[in-house]
């Protein structure tokens, strides 16, 4: 309660900023006319917002199971909306990890051989340099095509657009290490393996968990990217949902939950990097 | 032993000239000897050792240690080098224990070696600290342990007590000598002062423009080398044979370096 309230003291102005936002917000809510064409306001009310949006969820709950489903004329529950919003951001979050996941693992080894040997960068150079200029978003299509509008497809779209911090961050990330590290550890015996093993992949970690960050950030628009598209669940399929209605209650909703996962995908990583970099500087 | 058979690196230069970091050296060093590099900066004592540690290719000639070939580094030569190497990753025991690990000694053993040469250079009570909160001379003291745990029979020391302050690198010059003693190991040791050099060495290379300008043997000087031993005349004439190569040559200056490698 106590290290509450000296949060509160230390943090005031940004509480007061934020609730002044959500003052305006409601301000601008009251004074915009009602438009005749949605079914919610263009600036809706965070009364409406949490009230009939928030009950509205349950209108993408698809399963004959523990709730009624509203497409096939069953009721709007609140047990249907929490189920609705579990079953998509799971969906999201899965396409969202694994794809990471795949793209570090992927990008870093592809980094780490590039750095390893002069002429696979030659050769890999201009082909890298194009695909980091290539706007990720515009490649959704593309992808779509290739793999189909599957889970498969997201998470490859995923691993593909995270991969490339990756490649770059790791290649960087060796060029950084100090030489009088690899060459103290040769002449204490190290052979040039055991040099990447015990020498390079702890000594560019610091610079890889700056790159997951970046990464995080592109890996959050790509899947929300590749659900309005394509597949037909998760939380970016479910702005597009309300984007057909032009239920702007649903799509903020939406917003909060993508903002507040992102939060937390953040902290939890900033939590691994604190753990793991302990020989650094607090 | 170590053998020099008429060594020579050659670099390009920036500017695109040939520089002759060491120029037709040839030398041999027995089994336990405490050798010191002096010169100024730019002349080729760096690249010595570091040809000998098997960092630095030779243009011409060979290096045998113990009879082989040096045709890479490896754990036989330790070295120590001018700055901090010690790995910020590990703590301060894992580092010691880092070339035992890379060549498969088992854990217990290398738990056992590490513990036993932190305590040779007083670090014992800091095996599970992390480098970060050591001071520089304490990191040093890790980096002596480490190349010792190791068991090389050559270390080669570039300037190893170059950064830091008099009284540090008089604390370490000692550990130095005593672990020398004890081990009885072959040390090259760089330096450009020539008061660390009388305080340590059995013989003194000069290296000047690529060359070996003087070979001064020094084993007769008693040990320790205390003040009285330096002032006695036969540590004065070593003192002046040095400084004559060192600095003040009138001719030194129309004999330009011939690296800028230092």
């Amino acid at each position: 309660m106590r290290s509450l309230s000296a949060a509160v003291r230390r943090n005031w102005i940004s509480i007061l900023t934020v609730i002044f936002g959500l003052a305006l917000w409601e301000v601008i809510s009251w004074t915009i006319p009602p438009s005749q064409l949605s079914s919610s306001s263009k600036v809706p009310s965070l009364e409406y917002v949490f009230t009939e949006a928030l009950l509205g969820m349950a209108d993408y709950w698809k399963f004959d199971l523990w709730a009624p489903v509203p497409e096939k004329g069953g009721a709007q529950t609140a047990l249907g909306a929490v189920l609705a919003i579990i079953y998509h951001s799971a969906m999201t979050l899965f396409r969202l990890t694994v794809g990471l996941i795949v793209g570090a693992v992927l990008g870093t080894v592809i980094g780490l051989l590039l750095s390893a040997s002069e002429t696979l960068r030659s050769i890999a150079g201009a082909p890298l340099h194009f695909l980091r200029m290539t706007p990720l978003l515009a490649m959704i299509p593309a992808f779509q095509f290739w793999f189909g509008a599957t889970d498969l497809s997201a998470i490859i779209f995923v691993a593909y657009g995270t991969s490339i911090p990756f490649i770059l961050g790791a290649i960087n990330a060796v060029a950084n290490v100090p030489k009088r590290y690899m060459e103290s550890a040769r002449t204490l015996g190290a052979s040039r393996g055991s040099v990447y093993r015990m020498v390079v992949l702890p000594a560019i970690l610091p610079e890889m968990f700056s790159t997951v960050i970046v990464a995080l950030g592109l890996a959050w628009s790509a899947v929300i990217g590749a659900e309005y598209i394509g597949v037909q669940s998760g939380l970016g399929r479910i702005v597009i949902w309300s984007d057909y209605f032009s239920n702007t209650g649903r799509m903020i909703i939406i917003t909060f939950l993508i903002t507040a996962y992102a939060g937390v995908s953040f902290a939890l990583i900033n939590i691994v990097r604190q753990r793991a970099l302990g020989w650094m500087k607090p | 032993m170590i053998e020099f058979r008429n060594v020579s690196c050659q670099f390009t230069h920036a500017a695109g000239g040939e520089i002759k970091a060491l120029n037709d050296v040839s030398i041999s060093i027995p089994d336990g000897q405490f050798l010191c590099l002096l010169g100024r900066s730019g002349h080729g004592k760096s690249t010595f050792v570091r040809a000998l540690a098997g960092l630095q290719s030779l243009s011409t000639g060979e290096i045998l240690v113990g009879g082989a070939k040096v045709k890479g580094p490896g754990f036989d030569r330790g070295m120590v080098f001018q700055e901090d190497s010690v790995f910020p990753w590990l703590s301060v025991r894992e580092n010691v224990e880092f070339g035992l690990k890379a060549r498969g000694i088992p854990k217990g053993r290398r738990y056992k070696i590490a513990m036993q040469w932190l305590s040779a250079v007083g670090l014992a009570g800091f095996a599970d600290s992390w480098p970060r909160q050591l001071s520089g001379g304490m990191r040093k003291r890790v980096a002596i342990a480490t190349v010792f745990a190791n068991d090389a029979p050559v270390l080669l020391m570039d300037e190893p007590f170059g950064p830091l302050d008099y009284v540090t690198r008089r604390d370490l010059q000692d550990l130095l000598i005593r672990l020398w003693q004890k081990t009885k190991k072959t040390i090259i040791f760089v330096t450009h002062d020539i008061e660390e050099a009388l305080l340590m060495a059995d013989r003194v290379l000069m290296v000047r423009t690529g060359r070996i300008a003087e070979d001064i043997f020094m084993e007769d000087l008693p040990r320790p080398r205390d003040e009285d031993v330096r002032a006695s005349p036969a540590a004065v004439e070593v003192t002046k044979m040095i400084q004559k190569h060192l600095a003040l040559n009138p001719d030194w200056h129309s004999n330009e370096p011939t690296a800028l490698v230092s």
